[in-house]
């Protein structure tokens, strides 16, 4: 079997194959690895490399599966299936041009209306996540032209609070169309 | 002795506070919101009473509708926990007229320790060390720039009614201090509905030593020794310990007695926490008295032998004082780790979600209190704590090297969490020699990275789990089932 795997930001190419049911033999990047392993539960599977005894947990996770080793839990994606799903959605992580919370929150407090103008960096929207508050603000100058929750709403990273249309100008392009 | 007690708090608190009244034969009433339907705190109770909706302000922090759920299953006391109520005079007070027992301080107490200028006063007057400084709050820029030569640069504003860090500024020179000073007082009318701001002399490089104490109504008061909580990011701790590293036998006795002093100075009850900043010199400063029981009272149970919930429960029923300060004494070490809903990448910022899967570590001294499951969501209108571990043993090389091993043990998937972060702290060299200080996080551990060391088991496992291919899709229910098994998870520990 072969796998492309993205794990903490790198694609690892994985090679590997059963040997008597339970042994496996594996190449990931430029390691070679040899493991008997144990399916203890959904949940869990029991590895013993160079005879050394670990236990390694797993669950399933929107973005891919949660893989946890010795206290740190790693996200780890299938690079082919990324890939093939296309180019990746901007994400929170990416330069802000949308008006989104960057972890499920509550909206605490809307600070602008409909039909107001609004320079780059002018705070739209707090909300609240855990206690935390975190203001969200105009990724650009331009006009508000919808309103797309209300205070007391819960909202996901990746909605879209406020849409702001953006002044025509040479100034503050964006990197894509 | 109470019957029945209703617990107005969620989460691990609540479940720790059930554990004891339980223990006591007490039955218990929790509380809960809509978002908490399914939470913890419900399914440990006897009883459970809907409040309303997630929002605090209409659940947790709604005196009427907690007053109403204990008259309607007729509990006789009420716990506070930490936060929401817990330091609320007029909580206390409504409990008082309802004819509830409120298990805590009385309201008098509550209100003259919650507002930094009475309290300092209330201390100074009883010879407890207090940092030099204003001992009333003042709005008059000039007035306060005299105030601030006299004390002397740097100066530290606060907020009478602050907390958090909330409404608190370093001021280090005589230029900054007129915007500093507004911008505190904005600060704390907006998070306390009070801009009363004063000043104090800012001590640099400050240790945060609290004292635990006891008093009765019977006016018996003693400490339950000291608590070690510099490590804190945010102004908020994540690492405690007892005993403290940093202190000398006579200086805790020196602190023991001011901690005393403090509770009769203002005519305390039930348990509290009396905070001190020690300096460089060894020379500590009252802080502050915390008139709740702490998140972080685990410890001084652990070292002490002493349920502290059940000495509150005690006290409040108007039993004396089962102990005196000559029964107090600490065993061996005892640490916690505060296990948040974070993530230790992006700044701590909150990391809400359902936990697909959670596997607690076990095994001597070791101690969990959670309030968290598989399955459970974690909601985005609280505060983001989902368990405390401690672990305690006969030395601090021991007990670090006890928390270390736990924390490898300790499984949440589904939420990030800070554990591989605490584990980096705790076996960090500076933790290690007790080289503890408020500023540890910023000065040690800024741009903190994981290790990316197991990367390679890692995909091993990825490759074995997908080969397998067991776990069928939205498969919630099937999992959850196993995850509570014991037979499936005392995996690791077959001979």
């Amino acid at each position: 079997m072969n796998y492309t795997l993205r794990i903490a930001g790198k694609d690892i190419p994985v090679t590997c194959e059963v040997t008597e049911g339970t042994r496996i033999r594996a190449r990931v990047g430029q390691t070679d690895l040899e493991a008997d392993f144990r399916v203890i539960s959904a949940h869990q599977i029991h590895l013993e490399v160079d005879g050394k005894g670990m236990n390694v947990f797993l669950a399933d996770d929107p973005a891919g599966k949660l893989v946890n080793v010795g206290g740190t839990t790693w996200l780890v994606q299938d690079a082919d299936a990324l890939a093939q799903a296309g180019p990746r959605r901007k994400g929170p992580k990416d330069l802000p041009q949308e008006v989104t919370p960057p972890m499920p929150s509550v909206v605490v407090r809307i600070l602008a209306a409909q039909g107001e103008r609004v320079e780059k960096g002018r705070p739209v929207v707090v909300v609240s996540a855990m206690k935390m508050e975190t203001t969200l603000s105009a990724p650009f100058p331009g006009i508000v032209t919808r309103i797309n929750c209300a205070e007391g709403d819960k909202v996901m990273p990746g909605q879209i609070l406020v849409d702001i249309e953006r002044d025509e100008g040479p100034q503050d392009q964006p990197e894509q169309a | 002795m109470f019957d029945k007690i209703l617990i107005a708090n969620r989460g691990e608190i609540a479940v720790r506070i059930m554990a004891t009244c339980r223990e006591m034969g007490i039955r218990t009433v929790a509380v809960y919101s809509d978002a908490d339907r399914d939470a913890l705190h419900v399914l440990e109770a006897d009883q459970a009473v809907h409040l309303g909706p997630s929002e605090p302000s209409q659940s947790y922090l709604d005196m009427d509708r907690i007053v109403a759920a204990a008259k309607q299953t007729g509990a006789q006391a009420v716990h506070p926990g930490y936060g929401f109520l817990a330091e609320n005079a007029l909580f206390a007070e409504r409990c008082a007229q309802e004819g509830l027992v409120f298990i805590g301080p009385s309201p008098h107490a509550i209100r003259d320790l919650g507002d930094k200028t009475v309290a300092r006063r209330t201390m100074q007057g009883s010879g407890v060390p207090v940092i030099p400084g204003m001992m009333e709050t003042e709005g008059d820029a000039s007035k306060l720039a005299r105030e601030a030569d006299r004390i002397g640069f740097p100066v530290l504003i606060k907020a009478s009614s602050g907390g958090g860090g909330k409404g608190m500024r370093v001021v280090r020179s005589p230029a900054d201090l007129h915007d500093a000073c507004a911008a505190a007082s904005r600060e704390a009318q907006a998070a306390f509905g009070n801009g009363a701001i004063y000043l104090e002399k800012y001590i640099e490089k400050p240790r945060h030593v609290e004292f635990q104490v006891l008093a009765d109504a019977h006016g018996n008061v003693v400490h339950l020794l000291e608590r070690e909580c510099s490590i804190q990011r945010r102004h908020q701790k994540i690492i405690e310990e007892t005993p403290s590293p940093a202190l000398s036998p006579g200086t805790r006795e020196a602190m023991g007695n001011a901690a005393i002093a403090a509770a009769r100075a203002s005519r305390y009850t039930n348990a509290g926490t009396v905070e001190f900043l020690l300096d460089e010199q060894g020379a500590f400063y009252f802080l502050e008295v915390n008139t709740r029981l702490q998140v972080e009272h685990p410890v001084t149970e652990m070292v002490t032998g002493i349920d502290l919930v059940r000495q509150q429960i005690e006290i409040a029923s108007g039993m004396p004082l089962s102990i005196t300060q000559a029964d107090v004494a600490a065993r061996g070490h005892a640490i916690e780790c505060r296990i948040y809903a974070e993530d230790p990448l992006s700044g701590f910022l909150p990391s809400p979600g359902r936990i697909s899967f959670a596997r607690e570590p076990r095994g001597p001294g070791i101690r969990v209190d959670s309030g968290i499951y598989s399955g459970f969501t974690v909601p985005v209108e609280y505060d983001p704590i989902l368990a405390k571990l401690i672990a305690h043993a006969g030395s601090r090389t021991a007990c670090i090297e006890r928390m270390v091993r736990a924390l490898h043990d300790y499984v949440i998937l589904g939420v990030l969490t800070p554990i591989p972060f605490l584990i980096d702290v705790v076996m960090s060299e500076a933790f290690g020699s007790g080289d503890t200080f408020t500023d540890f996080i910023d000065t040690r551990f800024a741009g903190w990275q994981p290790r990316t060391t197991d990367a390679e088991l890692v995909g091993l496992a990825y490759v074995i789990d997908a080969l397998a291919g067991r776990r069928p899709a939205g498969g919630a229910m099937h999992s959850d089932m196993e995850a509570g098994s014991p037979w499936k998870t005392l995996g690791n520990f077959r001979p």
